[in-house]
């Protein structure tokens, strides 16, 4: 897994690259999303385009961030979400818990 | 063709192994006629299956080690993940699409296991828990 940051309109755009399979994935993402929390970001988009597939760990650092931003005040929005991220999601009945957006621009648009 | 080996790995309780699983799965499967899709759910399950042994098999613990297998009939793909500790019944494992589950950040790996492949079998060995995969190459 490779994580980037930078800041669009305000808003934190966490790019998330490669398999998400745990291990150290799910540690150093939680690292990312707390010092950026700390850095004073309470509006974040994760942009999953880049993602090949992601496991339950995966699923389970997304849940955490999302938890970690929403009780820091903050809100969560998710991009390109690729088709095999979709179909996990369906299966573990997680579409609902997350907003889903096609694109950073859409999710951007969203926070305006 | 009978069910024949094709490959085999062993290591050690700690989930950073996981790529070095995931890259030699990869390049085992290279030959295979399965496409990116199913290759993708392979990989998916095998790390779900591999995590599973080092953490809840093995506790973690860095004196016992995680063995796959992998195997290979005419029809299908076998792979055989086995740890060294107590097993456990699937059938009692919270369902994680419960609404008072669905936040939890683990529980998943089960259900994405069942989904993605499309034969599980667990067995309770002398010297720990065997899990196989299977997956069934389609016609054409
Ligand atoms: N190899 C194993 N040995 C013993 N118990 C196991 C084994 N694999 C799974 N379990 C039990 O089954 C439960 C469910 O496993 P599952 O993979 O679905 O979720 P998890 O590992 O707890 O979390 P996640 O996979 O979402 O990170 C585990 O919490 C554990 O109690
Ligand atoms: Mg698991």
């Amino acid at each position: 897994m490779k994580l980037k940051s930078r800041v669009t309109d305000g808003v934190l755009v966490l790019e998330v690259k490669g398999k998400v399979m745990g291990g150290p994935d799910a540690a150093a993402f939680q690292d990312v999303v707390k010092s950026e929390i700390g850095n004073g970001h309470k509006q974040f988009v994760f942009d999953l385009g880049g993602v090949d597939w992601m496991n339950s760990s995966g699923l389970g650092i997304l849940i955490g961030g999302l938890t970690t931003i929403k009780n820091a005040g903050g809100q969560l929005k998710l991009a390109n979400v690729t088709e095999k991220i979709q179909s996990l999601f369906m299966i573990t009945k997680l579409v609902t818990i997350f907003d889903s957006h096609k694109t950073v621009e859409d999710a951007l648009k969203a926070y305006q | 063709m009978p069910l024949r080996k094709i490959g085999e790995l062993t290591v050690p309780s700690d989930p950073a192994y996981l790529e070095k699983v995931d890259q030699y799965s990869d390049r085992l499967f290279k030959k295979l006629p399965l496409g990116k899709n199913d290759l993708d759910d392979i990989a998916i399950a095998i790390s779900e299956a591999v995590n599973n042994a080092m953490v809840h098999g093995n506790g973690l613990d860095a004196d016992r080690n995680v063995h796959i297998s992998y195997y290979l009939s005419a029809r299908y793909l076998r792979i055989a993940v086995r740890d060294e500790g107590e097993g456990f019944i699937p059938d009692n494992v919270p369902d994680p699409t419960e609404s008072e589950n669905l936040l939890k950040v683990s529980g998943r790996g089960l259900l994405i296991i069942r989904h993605l492949m499309d034969r599980i079998e667990c067995t309770i060995l002398k010297n720990g828990m065997k899990m196989t995969l299977d997956k069934f190459f389609t016609e054409g």
